[in-house]
This record gives C-alpha cells, structure tokens and sequence, in this order.
C-alpha cells in the first residue's frame, strides 16, 4: 500500500512539474507581465509542494500506526478475558493475533483470540482506509495553495532555495541526532551495569570472566552472587591486552609507514610515485577479515612453528600474530598521511637547506622531519586510535581468554573482541554481563575521542603553521 | 677593476624541452656586487641558480657550458656540490628560516661541515654571523625563540647570517627584498653594502632603483640571452644597446 501510495504521488508530482512551468509561462504571456522566477522554478515549487508534506505525512503515520494498534489490540483482548503477566507475555499474545490474521498461525485459536483477530483485521482496515483518505487530503490541498501561488506570481526561486535549505537542514539533522542516539544508548546501558558494578571495580579490576555473570536480573542479585560477581568485570586486562597489541601494531607500522611515506615524499621519481601509491593504498582496501583469517591461519601457526624449533611455547593465537598483521595493515594510513604531511613542507625551506650544502638525507633528518613533526605525530596517533578500535584481526587472531600478560607468545585479548564475544549467541539483555559490552564501548569511545582529539588538533595546528 | 671570481662560458640551460639560457658569457669580479636585471622569466634566477648548482634539484633541468670560480670547472660531474655550497652561499627571494630557533638556524651550517666542534666556537661563529648580518643587536637576548617568530626583513637577514655563518666565497642573492617594505630593503642594501668588503655578491633584482643603489656592476638579461653588461653607471646612463635603453626607461618589462 505504502508503494502504491509513494509511487501515486512520484507520477503527481512530476506531471505537476511541467503544468507549473508551462502555467506560468502562458500567464506571463497573457499578462504580459515579467515572471518572479524562471517558469522551471514553479515547476519545482509545485513539485516540492505536493510531494514532500504527504511523504512527510505517510513516515509519521507508518512509525505510529503499529503502535498504536498494538496497543489497542492488547487492550481488546484483555476486554476479551486474555490474561497476561508482564509486557512480554502481552507481546506474544499480540504476535499470535498478528499471525492469525496473516493466517501463518498453526496453534490451537480459541475464542479470545479468534474475536482478538477479528478486530486486528477491522483496525488495520480503518488505519489504511483513513491513511489513504488523509493523504489524498493533503495532496489536494498542498497543490491547491502552491497553485494559487503561482497564479499571484509569487517568488518562487527564494521560496524553493528555502525549501531547499530546509531538507539539507533536516538531513545533517539526522545525522547528528543518530550520534547522539548512539553515544546516549551506550551511556544509559552503561549505567544501569555501573549500578551493579561498582565503577571503580570496573576500571581497576585485573580479572575479567563476564560469563560468571549468568545471573537472570541485575535487579534480583542476591549478596552472595554479588560478591561473585564484583570481581568478574576487571577492566585492566582487557585495556592491557589492547594497548600491547596496538604497541606491537605500531612497531610495525610506525617505522616502515614513516620511511616509506618519506622515500614516496622525497626520493621516488615521479614514475615510480604513480605505480606505488596506488599499490600501497590497495593495502587499505582490503577488508579486515581478509587480514584476520591471514593472521590466524598462516602466521600465528608460522609463528608456533617457529617457536617450537627454538623450543619455546607459543600459543597459535599469539598477540605477535594479531599484533604484527595489525601492524601490516595500519601502514598505507601512517604511510600516506605522512607523505602528505612532509609533501606539504614549503620547497624554499629545502632550498634553503640545499642551499648551504646540506645532503638530501641531512635536509630531510633535520628540516623536513623537524617541520612535518607535528603532522607525522598526529597521523601516529590516527592510526593508534585505529588499531585500538580494530576488531576483526584480533577476533581471529588474539584469543580469547582475557590474560593479563606481557609476553607476545602467550594470547590475549582485547576490549573489541571481548564486546564481540558477549554479544555473540542469544543474550539476556538486562544481564550485567551483556549491559557491560556497553561499559567497554564507552570506555573505548572515550579513549578514541580523545586521541582523535589531540590528532587533530595537532595537525591542524601543523596546516595553520604553513598555510 | 677587480680580479675575475666567477666566469661563465657559453652557458645553456634547458628545462625539458624549453631552452631557458643562451650561451651566456659573463665575467663577475670579485668582493663586487654584480646586479642582474630584466624582465620576469628572462633567465637571471637560472643563471644564478647554476652558480651553486641548485638547479640539480630540478629534474627536469639540463645545463651545458662551463661555470669556473677561481678557474675551476663547477659543472663537473665529479665536483662534491656540498663544498661548492660551502664557497657559494645563496639568500632566496621568500625568506625561509627553518622552523627552528634562532641559534639553530644560524648553527645549522657550520654543524653540517664539521665547523665548530665545541659549543664556545658554535657561540662565536653564531655571534659573528649575526652581528655581520646586522641582526645581533635585536636578537642577542632571544637566540632560542623560533626564527620564524621574526618579522619579514630581521627573517631576511637571518637568512643571510645563516648563508654567512658556513663563511662563504659567494653570496647569490635572488630577489631578496621582494617580500620586504622599504626600510627593511633599506636595512639590507646597506648590509650588502658592507657586506661586499668581504664577499663576492650576486644579486638579482626587478628594481632598477636597488641595482643602482647596490652594485657596481649589472647585467640586463632577456629571453634568456645575456642583452649587455657592464658598468652599473655606464649601463643605467648611456647603454649600448637599444633594448637595455627600453628596459631601464620602463618601456617595456
């Protein structure tokens, strides 16, 4: 129905485009008067008029419409004799009667909810019928004032780029508002499980074992559970797991992204530039997963292997393996973005520098790296907020078990994999061991603010210095 | 008339395809200011540049000929670049201070070829350079603030105390009161002024006024051929050629 309807006022629409424009293009030559606007304008005028108050419309009804049915239909059974305990057991019932109507419902129906259906059927008929009538309303009534608009020759330019104005507004309007959304869902969650959890306990714990918490009901939590449970959301390990891959990550590609954006900024002819930009940015493009399954199947066994011809223990799913592929996969970021920072470096301070007898790598060590600093350090710190926020690659390849460890041989785990792995399979959702994923997407959405923060500030700070 | 310091032989300069000098033959005398005028693109900057082989960093460019200084071929493929740069200092038409403090903008040379080995000789070379560039008086009290914390001409002339500090033969000066108002320019003539007592200077300029205030000596280039040279006085009065006539007058350029 909706489709129809969409569709119905699509072709309206744009058949009120060309009336409008040729409208006025005929009033302007009967009057004889100079037209406001180009006649395509009141095309568009009419356009807008027509279709967007009735979309507008139809998106406010279809998110209310099962609401409010629902409600009604809950409230109907009810009235029928349908007992029912909590908000859930209501839900299931209003499912049943939904399915029945559809005729997908193979259980016994009784009288209750056979009469229940029946109502569902008459409601959802009266919600369509009005809908359909109201639109029609609207669009008739739209079209009716744009059109005695245009016959008064109004100006349309101003009142389209208004129109105009107004549908960009609402769209960064979405935008933002979903962020809030997400960053408030994240806070709430986070603090219904900081109500169980003690916040300290939480940031200051060094075990972490969430599947201890199978508790059903955070609200139902005896004293003995609790006691259990305090200590099974410690947050060290998991930040510790974390920054050691991330500083692993960064050994790798710190020193090879920065020499090889330094060999692209200053020493590659022209030729090879073209052939190997491409080619290292490609290494950005390939999906995480692709690097996971590559870290987890070829080089954490590698690594075993290796270490059992020295006679040493490493685990298959090794922080070395997810750290070292992290590593490989951050580099086209450290290495691109500090090739623009050092390309924009201003050639007159290499002359200058060439200029008093200095040798390109003695210009570059101590000109152009001192210059580019500020921007080289906030593409590092792009690229720790990155390899922090990864998740695939250490899924795959870190493990899971949350050991508190400084050896890379042994696996660990990170606060990424850890959200994954509790919201992975069905979920109790008012237990504190779901609600503390939450608690850790809040935690790391804090961290990589922050650093993105700095990052930019710094190279923005850098642009400011040589714009 | 001073000795010959620097002598060039039928110098051609190419970028790509496009020919930028023509067999320039031209003498430039020693503890001398040497003006190089003509209009915008007539090759003076090119010229200049192949006196310290700058235009090896452009890729594109190729130049033939010979440049000697003290009779010694430069254009040598095995000539080391960093002890011509060493001898032949250069100024540039922005001034470009390293973004680095003052001290260090004028120790950077004398680092570089191992000149100063112990802090007190840094100090000294740092403080001559600067009093010799006219600069030490503003700046003693602040030698660890940025030099790119200067104004536009005390950047200059920090550039130039850098160009001294390495003790050069040659300074090359392309256009270095462009980016200044008149007193700094006014600062700087009179610096290059004292400043020929001790070096050979080339400087090229787009104002007439500049190069007969400054030098002794100008060349007047155009469409990359060498016009005239000769006698700043003789030059700037009474030229021989009708076009050098045309330009000084302001006729065209």
């Amino acid at each position: 129905m909706n489709f129809v309807l969409i569709f119905l006022i699509t072709i309206f629409s744009l058949s009120l485009f060309f009336y409008g424009r040729s409208k006025t293009k005929s009033i302007a030559i009967e009057k004889n008067i100079k037209l406001n606007a180009l006649p395509k304008f009141y095309g568009y005028y009419l356009v807008l008029w027509c279709s967007i108050p009735s979309l507008v419309f139809l998106l406010i009804w279809s998110l209310f419409e099962p609401v409010i049915i629902k409600s009604i239909i809950i409230e109907t059974a009810a009235n029928q004799g349908a007992i029912f305990n909590d908000k859930n057991e209501a839900n299931l019932i209003y499912e049943k009667i939904k399915a029945i109507h559809l005729g997908t419902y193979f259980g016994d129906i009784d009288s209750i909810l056979r009469e229940s259906a029946l109502a569902y059927a008459k409601f959802i008929n009266l919600f369509t019928n009005s809908k359909v009538v109201l639109i029609f309303a609207i669009v008739i009534a739209s079209v009716i004032y744009s059109l005695k608009k245009i016959n008064k020759n109004n100006k349309a330019r101003d009142d389209v780029e208004i129109i105009l104005k107004g549908l960009l507004f609402v769209s960064s309007l979405i935008a933002i508002l979903t962020t809030l959304g997400i960053i408030f869902s994240l806070l709430f969650e986070s603090i219904k499980f900081f109500s169980v959890i003690n916040i300290f306990d939480y940031l200051f714990g060094t075990n972490w074992s969430p599947q201890r918490a199978f508790v059903r009901d955070a609200s139902s939590i005896t004293a003995a559970e609790f006691e259990e449970l305090k200590d099974a959301f410690g947050f060290i390990p998991l930040i510790a797991g974390t920054t050691f891959i991330a500083f692993i990550a960064m050994l790798v590609a710190v020193p090879i992204g920065l020499f090889s954006g330094i060999y692209m900024a200053e020493y590659a002819s022209l030729k090879i530039r073209r052939i190997s930009k491409p080619i290292i940015e490609i290494l950005a493009g390939i999906p995480t997963v692709v690097y996971g399954f590559f870290a987890a199947l070829t080089v954490g066994p590698f690594f075993r292997q290796i270490g059992e011809n020295f006679g040493l223990t490493v685990s298959s799913e090794s922080a070395l393996a997810a750290g070292l592929i992290m590593g490989i996969m951050i580099i086209p970021y450290v290495s691109s973005l500090s090739d623009d920072v050092i390309n924009s470096v201003p050639q007159s301070l290499r002359d200058g520098s060439y200029a008093i007898g200095a040798t390109k790598s003695e210009t570059i060590k101590k000109v152009v790296i001192p210059a580019a600093l500020p921007g080289i350090i906030g593409s590092i710190l792009l690229a720790v907020s990155r390899a922090i926020g990864e998740t695939m690659i250490v899924v795959m390849a870190a493990g899971l078990a949350a050991n508190l460890t400084i050896n890379p041989l042994e696996s660990t785990t990170t606060i990424t994999t850890q959200i994954v792995m509790i919201l992975v399979g069905d979920q109790e959702f008012d237990s504190p061991k779901t609600q503390s994923a939450f608690a850790l997407g809040l935690t790391l959405f804090i961290a990589t603010l922050i650093l993105n923060y700095i990052a930019q500030r710094a190279v923005k700070k850098y642009r400011e210095k040589y714009d | 008339m001073n000795n010959v310091k620097i002598k060039s032989k039928n110098l051609n300069v190419y970028y790509g395809e496009k020919q930028a000098l023509f067999d320039v033959n031209l003498d430039l005398n020693e503890k001398e200011v040497t003006a190089l005028i003509g209009p915008s693109g007539c090759g003076k900057s090119t010229f200049i540049r192949c006196i310290n082989r700058m235009n090896d960093v452009i890729d594109i460019c190729k130049v033939s000929g010979n440049i000697e200084i003290d009779g010694v071929e430069i254009n040598d493929k095995n000539l080391d670049v960093v002890s011509l740069r060493e001898r032949v200092g250069m100024v540039f038409q922005k001034p470009n201070p390293f973004p680095k403090s003052i001290y260090d903008n004028i120790s950077y040379g004398p680092k570089i070829h191992g000149k100063g080995e112990t802090k007190s000789e840094l100090d000294e070379i740092v403080e001559n350079s600067l009093k010799k560039a006219a600069l030490w008086e503003e700046v003693k009290d602040r030698l660890d603030e940025p030099g790119t914390g200067l104004s536009g001409g005390q950047q200059q002339r920090l550039c130039i105390a850098r160009a001294i500090s390495v003790n050069p033969e040659v300074i090359l000066m392309d256009e270095p009161c462009s980016a200044l108002d008149p007193i700094a320019t006014a600062k700087i003539e009179e610096l290059i002024d004292e400043l020929k007592k001790t070096y050979t200077i080339v400087i090229v300029t787009h104002s007439m006024a500049q190069a007969v205030r400054v030098s002794q000596k100008t060349g007047f280039f155009h469409l990359g051929k060498l016009i005239e040279v000769g006698k700043t006085e003789k030059i700037f009065k009474n030229p021989d050629n009708k076009m050098t006539q045309d330009y000084i007058t302001g006729r065209f350029g």
